[in-house]
């Protein structure tokens, strides 16, 4: 009975459901009709975005899915969008949905040097009047290390050596200042 | 109220144990439903028998139903007051839109299945002297989660 009610339901409301759209797994959680402008939230579970957005706007100061309680907020949903979706203009429905959330793949080529700073925090310690010194050489490592992909397979020992020379100097440049505030 | 008439439709072919209702003593606009309850098995109220009332207001589901015993047959339990009152965090603060009657119906026969000693709440009678009509009206305290 209930079988035959739900099927009739889903062809008058969604269109072409196939048979296993009649097991309520894709019926919003508030509604509990086939779920409209669905978005799903970070925990996993399905809502008509309006039916959502009614919660949220009850409960302004503490949204909570109202299946399992996690933390739940407009950025934090996710819309779906069907293939036959797009057909019907999702934008007539009030509230509208939130927009669907693109990240750039990161790109190696163009990485920020943070990894490295690693590395040149020795030019960091020597206070304040090395500091600016200290940044010099990180910028000039930072070069270096960036450099050494495009050697190819042999990372160049002369970076190295430079690193090493360079490091030296600005250590000796980095006491030398510390002994002039000293004595200054 | 189409989600009304889904959970009267759902409660009617598929209830929980011990819960059952009758459509046809549910008005045409389903805004006011009564709900039998029975006592769990092997639990202090084995054998007996609870009627819920239901009212819903325009905003459910996201407004909690209010939700009473009805007279005659009042539950002895500690956190049912004697005028049928239930003191439950689902029906007021911890309501959810993904909760049903179905769901609020399985909250009471685990609150009556927990039970391990029949007695009023402490202030059952300044409380049944003093509340308001609606229990949704009271500040409830939620202290206790072991019934």
């Amino acid at each position: 009975m209930a079988g035959v009610e739900n099927t009739g339901e889903a062809g008058a409301t969604g269109g072409q459901e196939g048979p296993e759209a009649s097991d309520g797994a894709y019926e919003c959680n508030i509604c509990l009709d086939q779920a409209r402008d669905a978005v799903v939230s970070m925990c996993g579970h399905l809502f008509c975005w309006p039916c959502l957005h009614t919660w949220l706007e009850t409960r302004r100061n503490n949204q909570v899915c109202p299946v399992c309680k996690a933390a739940i907020s407009r950025d934090k949903v996710i819309p779906l969008y069907g293939r036959n979706s797009s057909n019907k203009d999702p934008r007539n429905q009030l509230p509208p949905r939130p927009p669907g959330q693109r990240t750039e793949p990161e790109n190696q080529g163009t990485t920020f040097g943070g990894v490295n700073f690693g590395d040149t925090n020795f030019h960091m310690s020597f206070g304040i009047g090395a500091f600016p010194l200290g940044f010099f050489a990180s910028t000039l490592n930072f070069g270096g290390e960036r450099l050494n992909p495009h050697a190819g397979l042999q990372p160049g020992q002369q970076f190295h050596a430079d690193d090493q020379m360079l490091s030296k100097l600005f250590l000796g440049l980095g006491i030398f200042c510390v002994i002039w505030i000293l004595l200054a | 109220m189409r989600r009304l008439q889904k959970e009267l439709l759902n409660l009617t072919t598929d209830p929980p144990p011990g819960v059952t209702v009758d459509p046809e003593e549910i008005g045409d606009n389903l805004s006011e439903w009564t709900v039998s309850v029975a006592g769990p098995a092997s639990s202090l109220y084995e054998g007996e028998t609870f009627r819920l009332n239901f009212r819903f207001s325009q905003k459910y589901p996201f407004d909690s139903p209010e939700v009473v015993f009805m007279r005659p047959n009042i539950p002895v339990h500690p956190h049912i007051y004697s005028n049928g009152h239930i003191c439950l965090s689902i029906l007021t603060d911890d309501w959810s839109p993904a909760l049903s009657v179905a769901s609020v119906c399985l909250s009471i026969t685990s609150m009556l299945s927990s039970c391990k000693d029949k007695k009023r709440p402490p202030d059952d009678a300044f409380y049944v002297k003093t509340c308001n009509k609606n229990p949704k009206k009271t500040r409830w305290w939620y202290h206790d989660d072991t019934v």
